[in-house]
């Protein structure tokens, strides 16, 4: 076998940009530290479109260059010093959530934002430097070039997220956010352990030297399948999943947008770089076999329980349950029956396709449910009535992520359950086409429930507690119509996803 | 060729254009007046365009292909006609009644993809144009709000969404198949004969049409959705939106290929339903509901004609196909729009009302003369002198019976107030709507260069279509006679039993719920945690 990497690992033109990436944020945080009240705010609003600005130049660069962009800190080479490494998966993954933070803080504005003249407060103050904090962890969790690394990035992630959860100070939101935190630092020790296990068998973390040293033997497998779980504990993944409901159903609609939409993406993300980049022949038949039962288990419990649901944004979170189920079915499609490697294409674009379009979808639909939850005065499924009349942008925003969670076309959905309905035919695994085709039956009848009973006339007349700012229903609209055109880049760059993947090298270089 | 182009895309893009201008409140209010002209690009496409001319949006690699082919062409002319008719009859119906935005987005959708249907050329565009298809006219099932609308649109959804994910996985098994990178449904249905899964797809393109189709027994959706839509909803819900099921049957089927087995079971299905819709919905009491089951059984029959050229491997089944259903698309939506003139209509007024619709009502049963004998006549020549052109003509002798059935709860049902008149705005459309079902089929007949003209009008053919309508006409009168011990048989039949199978997935979904908060207890989490890792690592080491 050709060396999967054989370019030579050092600074690219333009590698720069990655730092930034990372320093922004950060900088943003500490300058909040240090100007203090609303000043969080401000920063916040100014950098977030920045952010999103210089993902967009780092995508095109990757896009236009065929090449990954590294950035090696300090020009110490691993595996003494860090490489930043920014490949088509990363580019576009960051962009995504770049977007989704943008919208996010738009709509923030009106529950966090504080006014002239009136007093700062703890929770606006707290909710803006955790945002910038998520996206810091986020992009380095997609730049990172060795585990420690990434390890580092998604402690950051969780102790960014779960006070997000319990910025109302709610007992109900502060018993969730610490079931949060438990369960997620659980997955952390597993993670480190396995962190742990890998550095004393091969003396580096760097993904590239790691993918060229690794072999299978015992001790690479048991730290792999600790660092698995201990992801999947952070992913909510079923069985899980047992902190993701009551916290991404209890926090305010902003925080709620980023946990489902960014946060769990970011535990995924390295579970893609774990099995992928660092050991795409190790997981074997039988380990994809359980990741697919899993994914499947999610998207049909977490489903069922969806449907079930009296709450709006309980029903949301449960949808997420499912979501997140669909990711994990790109193990089993991906994997080569010949070669036993995890294939870099194909399933792997679909699942990130899928996980694109669930990012925007679902944070539009958080965001739409936080707007009625605003409106009403509460989020009572069953007594929606006239909201739709009340508030047509925002349920027209609900609907539309809607169709893309049920995978109609155009929507990313579609397109992510096309690519992965091509995987199970190319594999002759039938059996998750049938998971895949029922999620979205599932979804359809949750979608119909919720939008049946918002369309229906209202028995009393419909008194709004609080009149709704259009800019938030325009930026639940805005993402909910990404999400609704992603599938659109069919037309286009879809390929953006195999750029600097190790085995599209190797095809290159032979 | 470019103004070519330009009219073809005109078609679905200038309604597509209108629903997108309904984002505009001032237009939105204005847009009832305008339905009528939103299909009129496509009825220009149908005379100007050439057949077989086509266009392609997007990339080199990827890209979405829309043409027009002859059967394509047939039901896209006369479903614009209908369109425009129920077009302008919907705009004097919608006066003076709440939601017009919602009818009016949902209608726009439906018609772009009712027409988008009709001329995609490649898989992805047929299933997207579908599915905008589907939520609109969801949304027009449910426009009453009431109970039973809400039942019926929830049902009309669930079975659709249901159908498009089993035409989902036959597009992408398909799609498998074609070598290359082509989308397109011509190569997927050459590749089909010789594939290895086609046993699967074809079940697959069966299952998912004929749920669309309404084949028996599937057919449950369609009396409760068309006796609960808008009448100018109804009218084209069961004239044109439902014909898409027909040509995606006609394009995707290998019909130029003999494949008995196939063929034979597809026709005995067709013929099954197009008895059944008769015997069910001569038990029928409202107007609707009666039309609602002549859909079905002439559905039914639609898809015996393609089963029969399965079975011969007779290419000439999709052209017979394609113009049966076009002339139900003109006769169905002509009855429904009827059924809302009539019920405005007084008793001194009723018989100028009346006799039209007598007339193409008796015409769908075969009345010589009319389009429906014409059509019967096209689809004689593919069943031949088998088995199915005996139940052909029981069919025929039972919906003429159907027929008369309708035309008697028909004129029960006219207004109390013997001077009431429908508004004129109701009637011309009504009207426009039958004189054009009268004379589309022959002038089709005439342009589509297959068989000639005196044929048809041989005194033996005329007989052979008259028969089977005198005899329906005796057994009517025989029927009205007993007519008091019919058995009542509730509206969708055997959806009876799906309420049984609802009963039943609630059950489990409360068991699956309380699965998951056990599951989601801290010991049973931690457990799972433990059992996970042992499980992966036991997995990758057992590699």
């Amino acid at each position: 076998m050709p060396d999967a990497n054989l370019l030579p690992d050092a600074t690219t033109t333009d590698g720069v940009f990655l730092v930034l990436a990372i320093v922004l944020p950060a900088a943003g945080v500490l300058l909040s530290f240090v100007l203090g009240g609303r000043y969080a705010e401000r920063i916040a609003l100014v950098l977030l479109p920045s952010g999103f600005i210089l993902a967009t130049i780092i995508l095109v660069d990757v896009w236009q260059s065929g090449h990954r962009l590294v950035y090696i800190v300090g020009d110490w080479k691993p595996p003494l010093g860090i490489a930043l490494r920014a490949d088509g998966l990363s580019a576009a993954m960051m962009v995504v959530m770049a977007i989704v933070f943008c919208a996010v803080a738009i709509f923030a504005y009106a529950d966090f934002g504080t006014r002239a003249g009136s007093a700062e407060a703890r929770a606006p103050f707290a909710f803006w430097i955790l945002l910038m904090a998520i996206w810091g962890a986020m992009n380095l969790i997609f730049l990172g070039g060795d585990l420690f690394t990434l390890y580092v990035a998604l402690e950051l992630l969780t102790f960014a997220a779960v006070p997000l959860v319990c910025l109302d100070g709610r007992a109900e939101t502060l018993q969730a956010a610490l079931r949060y935190l438990i369960f997620a630092l659980l997955g952390s020790i597993l993670y480190l352990v396995g962190t742990a296990l890998l550095y004393g068998s091969y003396a580096t973390l760097d993904i590239v030297l790691l993918s060229r040293q690794i072999r299978a033997e015992p001790a690479t497998l048991v730290a792999a399948a600790l660092m698995t779980i201990g992801l999947f504990a952070k992913t909510a993944l079923f069985p899980l999943h047992l902190w993701l409901p009551p916290a991404h159903a209890g926090a305010p609609a902003a925080a709620s947008a980023v946990l489902s939409a960014v946060v769990v993406k970011g535990s995924f993300f390295l579970v893609v770089r774990l099995w992928f980049d660092v050991m795409p022949g190790m997981l074997g038949g039988a380990g994809a076999q359980l990741f697919g039962a899993l994914g499947a288990a999610a998207i049909i419990f977490g489903s069922v329980v969806a449907l079930q649901q009296q709450r709006l944004k309980l029903l949301i979170a449960y949808s997420t349950v499912a979501q997140i189920g669909y990711l994990f079915l790109i193990f089993p499609l991906a994997l080569d029956a010949a070669s036993g490697q995890l294939q870099g294409s194909g399933a792997l674009t679909g699942g990130i396709i899928q996980a694109i379009s669930h990012a925007t979808a679902k944070a539009a639909m958080f965001m739409a449910a936080g707007l009625i939850y605003a409106a009403l005065g509460h989020d009572r499924i069953a007594e929606l009535g006239g909201i739709a009349r009340a508030l047509p942008m925002t349920i027209f925003a609900f609907a539309l992520g809607g169709v893309s969670l049920i995978g109609l076309p155009p929507s990313g959905g579609f397109l992510a359950k096309w690519i992965l309905l091509e995987a199970t035919v190319a594999t002759g695994q039938w059996w998750w086409a049938l998971v895949i085709l029922a999620g979205g039956l599932f979804t359809s009848c949750y979608m119909f429930i919720v939008l049946s009973r918002a369309v229906a006339p209202s028995g009393a007349p419909l008194k709004l507690k609080t009149a709704v700012p259009k800019y938030q229903e325009a930026a639940a609209l805005a993402l909910a119509l990404t999400s609704l055109l992603l599938g659109l880049v069919a037309l286009g760059p879809i390929d953006i996803i195999e750029v600097g993947r190790p085995d599209s090298i190797m095809v290159g270089s032979r | 060729m470019i103004g070519q182009t330009t009219l073809l895309a005109s078609a679905f893009v200038v309604p597509f254009g209108m629903l997108l201008l309904c984002l505009w409140p001032q237009i939105l209010n204005r847009m009832p007046s305008l339905l009528a002209f939103a299909p009129i690009p496509a009825l220009a496409a149908v005379l100007l365009v050439a057949t077989d001319s086509s266009f392609a949006i997007g990339s080199a690699r990827f890209h979405l292909t829309f043409a027009m082919d002859r059967p394509g062409a047939m039901l896209l002319g006369v479903s614009a006609l209908l369109w425009i008719a129920a077009g302008a009859y919907a705009s004097q119906y919608l006066q003076n009644r709440p939601n017009h935005g919602r009818f009016v987005v949902c209608w726009l959708m439906t018609l772009t993809g009712c027409v988008g249907v009709f001329l995609a050329a490649d898989m992805v565009g047929f299933y997207f144009l579908l599915a905008l298809l589907t939520l609109g006219a969801c949304g027009l099932v449910i426009y009453h709000e009431t109970p039973s609308a809400w039942r019926a649109g929830a049902v009309y959804i669930g079975l659709a969404l249901l159908a498009e994910a089993f035409l989902l996985m036959a597009f992408v098994l398909l799609a498998s198949e074609i070598p290359g990178n082509s989308l397109l449904i011509r190569d997927a249905a050459a590749a089909l004969p010789t594939s290895p899964q086609r046993d699967l797809i074809l079940a697959l393109l069966i299952a998912g049409f004929g749920m669309k189709a309404g084949l028996v027994p599937f057919h449950f959706w369609m009396p409760l959705a068309y006796s609960a839509a808008p009448t100018p909803a109804a009218a084209v819900l069961s004239g044109a939106v439902v014909k898409a099921s027909i040509l995606g049957m006609i394009r995707f089927l290998p019909l130029g290929t003999a494949l008995p087995d196939w063929g034979t079971a597809i026709a005995a299905a067709g013929l099954f339903a197009a008895l059944y819709g008769v015997v069910i919905g001569i038990t029928q009491r409202s107007p609707r509901l009666v039309l609602a089951y002549s859909s079905v059984s002439q559905m039914g029959f639609i898809i015996a004609i393609i089963g029969m050229g399965m079975l011969t491997g007779d290419g000439r089944a999709a052209l017979a196909a394609a113009f049966y259903a076009a002339h139900h698309v003109l006769v169905k939506g002509a009855l429904f729009l009827s059924v809302g003139v009539i019920a405005a209509t007084g008793s001194r007024r009723l018989w100028p009302m009346l006799l039209p619709a007598a007339i193409i009502a008796v015409g769908l049963g075969g009345l010589p003369l009319t389009g429906g004998a014409l059509a019967k006549f096209v689809a004689d020549e593919l069943l031949g002198d088998s088995t199915a052109s005996t139940i052909a003509t029981l069919s025929a002798i039972g919906t003429t019976l159907l027929m008369l059935q309708f035309l008697r709860h028909l004129a029960s049902t006219a207004s109390q107030d013997p001077q009431a008149t429908a508004n004129a705005g109701l009637v011309w459309p009504w009207l426009a709507t039958a004189a054009v079902s009268l004379v589309v089929p022959w002038t089709l007949y005439l342009t589509v260069p297959r068989g000639t003209l005196p044929d048809p009008l041989s005194a033996a053919v005329l007989w052979k279509a008259l028969w089977p309508v005198l005899l329906g006409g005796a057994l009517a009168m025989a029927l009205w006679r007993w007519w008091r011990s019919m058995p009542q048989i509730p509206k969708g039949d055997i959806i009876v039993a799906l309420d049984g199978g609802v009963r039943a997935a609630v059950t489990w979904g409360k068991a699956l719920q309380r699965t998951d908060s056990v599951l989601r207890q801290w010991p049973a989490a931690t457990v799972s945690l433990l059992i996970l890792t042992v499980a992966l690592g036991a997995a990758v080491l057992a590699r």
